[in-house]
């Protein structure tokens, strides 16, 4: 088998065929000369005879083997034409199958957005009673809608003014010098002409009946530390702010 | 660890205090002696954002503090607070849009009445009609 490997059956063949033309050539040649002069090796023409006729055989069979060959070729190239075939089929199939992979991710997708939207959606949903009862809180104190009988001059604001703000807890905590009786202040209330109507220390907006079992989130961070910190909870900065003793009283008026 | 007692004088102390956010003077007052600055005024107020959850919320009696507070987590807010032209004109429009609220209710109020005179003029005409 290896003597087959290393010459092709076409090198073959030719060198054969080689062979042949020289051994008829020197058999011609020697006819030739037998004419013209006496044999002069007796033996060299049977030589060349019996390897004429090797040669000759050799070369059937070589023949005989490019045959095969050949149909064996054949066999190879109609077996790769369906093997293009079956390539081209799986080649298709993947393009489906990436197209409905994609066409499966993007539906995911959206389903799974939409289920976002629904949760927030639910974690959002307050019951429209309480959403009432707040809507008539804020307004019927004059906290979003002004009252119908406002005119500049009108010491009621949409936010807590500054009587408001020290008479709540805050407030107290700082232990203000009282600028005024009860914490009417000489400024801003009388010079509108008229007292607000609620002179009660305790304002609603400082709510704490109404919270009686609402605690504040729990922080355990240091305010001063960016990353969450130990468990210390920071009260210099409320404290800071209460310790002020006046804050400034540029009315809007 | 807070007693329940603190965290309840924690829970009035904060609610006032978001509240007053909504003071445009307050703020200014704030800006001017450099706590807007500070770091840890900062997280504090990053911190009371938590307001704006409805359970926390529904305490609220100034909601206009909810809004003030969203704007103060920028720097650039912070920093304009110092102008007392800022605060002022804030506090404008603050009582501006108060005012405008009421005259909007005042409107939908009239409009509802003339919707509920129309419909009632026909049936006193249908029934003179079938006398």
């Amino acid at each position: 088998m290896a003597a087959v490997a290393d010459k092709s059956t076409k090198e073959r063949l030719v060198s054969v065929v080689d062979d042949l033309e020289v051994l008829s050539r020197e058999l011609i040649e020697m006819l030739a000369l037998s004419r013209a002069q006496k044999l002069p090796q007796p033996g060299e023409d049977t030589q060349i005879l019996e390897l004429l006729v090797q040669r000759d055989k050799e070369f059937q069979e070589l023949m005989g083997v490019a045959q095969q060959q050949g149909k064996v070729h054949q066999e190879m190239q109609l077996l790769e034409k369906e093997v293009e075939k079956r390539d081209s089929d799986i080649q298709q199939l993947q393009k489906q199958l990436k197209e409905a992979e994609h066409i499966l991710a993007t539906a995911v997708y959206q389903a799974k957005e939409k289920l976002k939207t629904i949760e927030k959606a639910r974690k959002g949903s307050i019951s429209s009673e309480e959403i009432i009862k707040y809507a008539h809180r804020i307004s019927a104190s004059n906290a979003v809608c002004a009252p119908l009988n406002w005119v500049p001059g009108d010491p009621r604001r949409p936010y807590p003014t500054d009587l408001e703000m020290r008479s709540g807890m805050l407030g107290h905590m700082a232990n203000l010098p009282s600028n005024g009786v009860n914490g009417h202040l000489p400024g801003d209330a009388l010079a509108a002409g008229r007292l607000p109507d609620v002179l009660a220390p305790h304002y609603p907006w400082q709510s704490s009946d109404v919270s009686v079992g609402m605690l504040p989130p729990h922080h355990g961070n240091d305010f001063a530390l960016e990353p969450p910190g130990h468990n210390k909870e920071n009260e210099d900065d409320v404290e800071a702010m209460s310790t002020d003793s006046s804050s400034s009283s540029s009315d809007s008026d | 660890m807070e007693t329940e007692e603190q965290a309840r004088n924690r829970f009035q102390s904060e609610l006032e205090f978001v509240q007053c956010l909504a003071n445009p003077n307050y703020l200014n007052f704030l800006a001017q002696r450099g706590y807007l600055r500070e770091r840890p005024f900062i997280n504090y107020l990053k911190y009371l954002l938590y307001w704006k959850e409805p359970e926390y919320a529904k305490f609220l009696k100034y909601p206009h503090c909810l809004h003030m507070l969203e704007l103060l987590q920028y720097e650039h807010f912070r920093k304009e607070l110092v102008n007392a032209q800022c605060a002022k004109f804030i506090d404008e429009q603050q009582l501006l849009h108060w005012q405008h609220y009421s005259r909007k209710r005042t409107r939908l109020q009239q409009a509802l009445a003339e919707q509920q005179q129309a419909p009632q003029q026909p049936p006193p005409h249908g029934n003179a009609a079938a006398k």
